[in-house]
């Protein structure tokens, strides 16, 4: 039986996109599976023994400044030697999320992955570039609370003699508009584990949430804005042109 | 203000103040971005990390032409470099625009000058062309009005190209 290894490239420790699309990923895919995350140095040496029994790994990474996270660049590195030294021939592919809406912003990133690829010796395999992920996340969080809602208000219509298929018949359609923002996502995420099931090559896809990106722009301002909320309050300095301060350890400057 | 950023080792920091304002040399000492955001939103423009990497959105943000000096890997900057660039993202706000065609994040800083990367090291055809277009694409998210890339063999070479 062939086993694929799922990597989680987030230095999230909880309620990382990576980690949710991972997980769904995975139940989609054949054979036996392992899950890890890469988030500090010491998971390096887990990974890289998962990997020498393994024929296929599926890293699943965050954009992060137009590349992969420094994190991840130095695991590959390390990655790149240890398949040298042990001539492993694993085939690879990626699942790349970003947070602005189009998924083509993750091509740089797809290309670093498959220039990796050569210089370890391992088959690069393509996979899907995911533009405005972090959806996912406000989707997997209102579903629950949707569902909770809709049994609330069923027990209530219940408790009052109503017709308590209603709350259903609209939490359904909530589902249904979920599924039809995700329904690329959905498309590429099947079509990429078909060919990772066939360990085929499944080239490079871009995807993205099915929503106007200026509506997109409009809910990100928004979710930053409630982040703040959360985090003590709005608009302390968002749009301030801070200096560095004086004696800022790093600099190395000529009046210094 | 002139900056360079560098991995060539802070031995080489006095020889690149020659040719800028103040040099910063990433070393790869310092912790990755969590990617919390709270640069963005809790205290904007200062990591959440307390290291030296701090207030490194600062420091770009403020540099009018900047030049980034990489050891190549795998067509991108070397894992030092892209540390002290991912702990850097304070250099916008977290409200977005569109840039280039595309959405980003709007300019703590506004537009500026020159974006320059001296890549060094083995490097092929192909690896090239990516660093070609993550300059591109870094230019634009940072919003830079120019930016080059220069391809040279050693570390040596690089240093004496800023």
């Amino acid at each position: 039986m062939e086993k694929t290894v799922m990597i989680n490239c987030s230095p999230k420790k909880k309620w990382s996109v990576s980690g949710f699309i991972m997980r769904c990923a995975g139940l989609m895919i054949r054979g036996r599976k392992e899950y890890l995350h890469l988030r500090t140095p010491d998971n390096r040496k887990g990974i890289l023994q998962a990997l020498t029994d393994a024929d296929k790994a599926v890293f699943v990474v965050p954009l992060y400044v137009d590349s992969l996270p420094s994190h991840v660049l130095a695991f590959l590195k390390e990655m790149e030697a240890f398949c040298r030294e042990n001539n492993l021939s694993l085939k690879i592919y990626v699942i790349a999320n970003n947070g602005f809406i189009e998924g083509r912003q993750n091509e740089p990133l797809m290309q670093v992955m498959e220039h990796f690829c050569s210089r370890a010796g391992l088959e690069w395999c393509g996979g899907i570039g995911i533009g405005g992920g972090v959806m996912l996340n406000v989707e997997r969080i209102m579903i629950p609370i949707m569902f909770g809602l809709m049994i609330l208000n069923m027990v209530l219509r219940g408790s009052q003699g109503e017709n308590i298929l209603e709350p259903v018949g609209s939490f359904g359609r909530t589902i249904g508009v979920f599924l039809l923002l995700c329904c690329g996502i959905i498309a590429f995420g099947v079509r990429l584990a078909v060919h990772i099931n066939r360990g085929t090559n499944a080239g490079k896809r871009y995807t993205r949430i099915m929503l106007p990106s200026f509506i997109f722009i409009l809910f990100a301002d928004i979710f930053f804005t409630i982040l703040s909320v959360f985090q003590g309050g709005i608009f302390r300095g968002w749009f301030s042109r801070f200096k560095p301060d004086i004696g800022c350890s790093i600099i190395a400057a000529k009046d210094h | 203000m002139k900056t360079i950023i560098h991995d060539l080792g802070k031995e080489q920091n006095e020889r690149l103040l020659a040719a800028a304002d103040q040099v910063v040399c990433a070393d790869g000492r310092y912790a990755p971005c969590q990617g919390c955001f709270k640069c963005w939103t809790k205290h904007p423009a200062a990591c959440e990390l307390k290291d030296a990497l701090n207030q490194s959105c600062r420091i770009l943000g403020t540099s009018e032409d900047l030049t980034i000096i990489t050891e190549n890997l795998y067509g991108g900057y070397s894992p030092e470099v892209k540390n002290l660039l991912d702990r850097s993202i304070g250099v916008s706000t977290p409200m977005s625009t569109y840039r280039g065609g595309q959405m980003h994040h709007t300019l703590r800083y506004g537009k500026r000058n020159s974006l320059r990367v001296i890549v060094y090291g083995d490097i092929t055809e192909g690896e090239k062309n990516t660093l070609q277009l993550m300059a591109e694409r870094n230019a634009v998210n940072w919003g830079f009005r120019e930016h080059s890339v220069l391809f040279c063999a050693d570390a040596e070479e690089a240093g004496g190209m800023a």
